[in-house]
């Protein structure tokens, strides 16, 4: 399809004038914001833990005292020790789903770290165990392997930690993005629930090895503690909450409907919807308890506005389990684990949005823009018209809540939605661009594009929300 | 991805400071200069004027920062079985023992500015019957004798270590730093025991 013709049937929609049209029929309140006050206070306490975590060492160890090359290598080894064993906690802690973290991070922004650090952790433990492999051997005398036998053997502790390092390996290993993505989700989900051995083979030998842990004392009591904390936040996150969550809204399947040939949505009716604390944009995490399906969890946006007396997911069917949704009876019990996500009108930073979104990443969109203020721009990417979703619904609420709605059709190889995502593209279609937040959500390739573009087209990186779906 | 790779690339430069910062050649060359002249009483009373707290801190941080990771038993494999108690080494977790049975428990290696020390001790049951020293400072003149006075009043089946039956002992006059060193490295022998 050509740029021209995009154009043409592009804009289905739209208010008729957002100038002199009449007001908006506003429906849902608009959230207050939430800042990213939280966000950076919780950034900071885990950043001062880090350093934290190494003050023992630079306490312990006198000035000068690292007089050989072993001597150093050792030291090197302790703090990247250290640094390791705080980081591996900070991975558990932030997927530990704990409120406070998904409410002020965000499930989205979480992941993202959880990532980085995640790749920073392994790269510290390898250092940690080449290090000391090293510094040890250095200072005994010894060849490498010859020190790696006598710490097998003759240290406590020791064989668990290295068949921890094995397992953070693989796990590191299968999270790599291509290697990840070459395997089942299920598969992939169970390798990374391994990481929790990892705590647990790595705990003892930090206490009974470590130079700066094996006293008892203040340090010592405070790593415990910390590990303390840490159990405490996942049972909290992981079990509490989600426990309470069910037992006050006890959701089930009311109804499924069909969207369009490989779409459905889901809707659910449950117990005090009223007091649900969703905003529009946020997901769950969700367990169908059926026979076939209980044991998987997976993250779906919810795609209308909270409302008191359901709640609606729209699944595209892309694999075994979402093919298997199509089969759900009402009645139906649901789990599910959240709300989460900071894709939500609440995080806005500017009054006016511009959405972005490609395919089933509409959802999410769908139900913000019930809670946008009045005047958002919404860019909605398909490859075909009748990939368009929930088109009906949007149509309405570009006139409640005025709303200019563009589809862009056509792959994304095609002039015409190339030449929309680019920075003049964008520009022409929103000329206020730079002063809007940015709402992205869509598959990666979409994404990226539209950043790219955006940045390029002088829209701030702390004006652009991310929801990017991994398939 | 690139912020993993930036935070890699900070950690490992980060730690390279770190090191470089505690190691650096200048302080540990005038720590290391005293032992050839000095009698070591008297030196660690007179900090070296090297501008570095290392000796102020020297007692009490050696104990941890010493090279040596704090399991003993490396060098004494008798040790092994009955020093692998399940329970991290608190004393109360130690698991009952034969009286018969004697067994070793070594100290980790306190680094101060004459040389290591690393004491060894012999347990039977609960009690203490003998200590000695896996190493000590070694050197020109000076150093060497008073590693040996330590030796003599500490170590040995009837020396101050049995006597006493634990760490309090009392310093050998001259190897101020020496002593400290063993009674640190012992110290944490017994809380292994």
């Amino acid at each position: 399809m050509t740029y021209p013709q995009t154009h043409a049937a592009g804009r289905r929609t739209g208010s008729p004038s957002r100038h002199g049209g009449r007001p908006a029929a506003v429906s849902s309140p608009v959230p207050a914001r939430r800042g990213p006050g939280g966000r950076r206070l919780l950034a900071a306490l885990l950043v001062t833990g880090l350093l934290a975590s190494v003050l023992p060492w630079w306490l312990d160890t006198p000035a000068g005292s690292l007089r050989s090359t072993a001597a150093a290598l050792t030291a090197a080894g302790r703090i990247t020790g250290l640094v390791a064993g705080y980081l591996l906690l900070v991975q558990v802690l932030m997927m530990s789903r704990l409120p406070v973290l998904e409410r002020w991070i965000g499930g989205e922004r979480l992941g993202r770290w959880h990532r980085d650090v995640g790749a920073t952790v392994l790269v510290a433990v390898l250092a940690h165990l080449s290090l000391i492999l090293l510094g040890y051997a250095g200072l005994r005398d010894h060849s490498v392997l010859t020190e790696a036998g006598v710490l097998l053997r003759d240290y406590e502790d020791m064989v668990e930690a290295f068949a921890a390092t094995g397992v953070l390996v693989l796990v590191g290993f299968t999270s790599v993005r291509a290697i990840r993505s070459a395997l089942p989700y299920e598969l992939w989900h169970l390798l990374h629930r391994a990481s929790y051995l990892v705590l647990l083979l790595g705990f003892g030998h930090q206490f009974s090895n470590g130079a700066q842990l094996f006293q008892p004392g203040p340090v010592r009591t405070g790593w415990i503690a910390l590990y303390a904390a840490v159990v405490a936040a996942l049972v909290w996150g992981r079990v509490v909450t989600p426990l309470r969550f069910n037992l006050r809204h006890r959701l089930r399947v009311a109804d499924v409907v069909a969207e369009s040939p490989d779409t459905i949505s889901l809707y659910l009716t449950g117990e005090r919807l009223d007091r649900l604390d969703l905003l529009g944009g946020q997901f769950f995490r969700w367990r169908f308890l059926t026979r076939g399906c209980w044991w998987q969890s997976h993250p779906f946006s919810v795609s209308a506005a909270a409302n008191d007396r359901w709640l609606r997911l729209t699944v595209k069917v892309v694999g075994t389990h979402t093919a298997d949704l199509r089969d759900l009876d009402p009645g139906t019990r649901v789990w599910a684990q959240g709300p989460s996500g900071t894709f939500t009108a609440a995080h806005r930073t500017r009054e006016r949005a511009l959405l972005i979104a490609g395919g089933s990443g509409i959802t999410p969109v769908r139900a913000m823009l019930e809670e946008l203020p009045p005047g958002a721009a919404l860019i909605y990417r398909a490859r075909t018209p009748a990939d368009v979703l929930l088109s009906r619904e949007l149509d309405w609420l570009a006139q409640a809540r005025d709303t200019d709605i563009w589809y862009v059709i056509g792959s994304r190889d095609d002039p015409g939605p190339r030449q929309v995502l680019s920075p003049d593209g964008l520009r022409r279609l929103v000329p206020d661009l730079t002063r809007r937040d940015v709402y992205l959500c869509g598959p990666p390739g979409l994404v990226e594009q539209s950043l790219r573009a955006l940045r390029r087209a002088g829209v701030p990186r702390g004006q652009i929300h991310l929801a990017t779906f991994e398939l | 991805m690139r912020r993993a790779f930036l935070a890699i690339t900070g950690l490992a430069a980060s730690t390279t400071a770190l090191v470089v910062l505690k190691g650096s050649p200048g302080t540990s060359q005038a720590a290391q200069e005293p032992p050839a002249g000095t009698p070591v009483g008297s030196e660690a009373a007179g900090a070296p004027p090297s501008g570095t707290d290392a000796p102020a801190a020297a007692p009490t941080a050696a104990a941890t920062s010493s090279p040596w990771p704090t399991r003993g038993a490396t060098r004494s494999p008798a040790a092994r079985p009955t020093s692998r108690a399940p329970a991290p080494r608190t004393t109360t977790a130690r698991p009952p023992q034969q009286p018969t049975t004697t067994r070793r428990v070594t100290g980790p290696i306190v680094e101060n500015e004459y040389g290591n020390v690393q004491v060894q001790i012999v347990l039977n049951g609960d009690r203490i019957v003998e200590a000695l020293t896996l190493e000590l400072p070694s050197g020109p003149g000076e150093t060497e004798r008073h590693s040996d006075d330590v030796r003599r009043a500490y170590n040995g089946t009837s020396g101050e270590v049995v006597r006493r039956q634990g760490a309090d002992l009392d310093t050998v006059s001259g190897a101020t730093e020496t002593s400290d060193s063993y009674r640190r490295s012992l110290r944490a022998a017994i809380e292994r025991a």
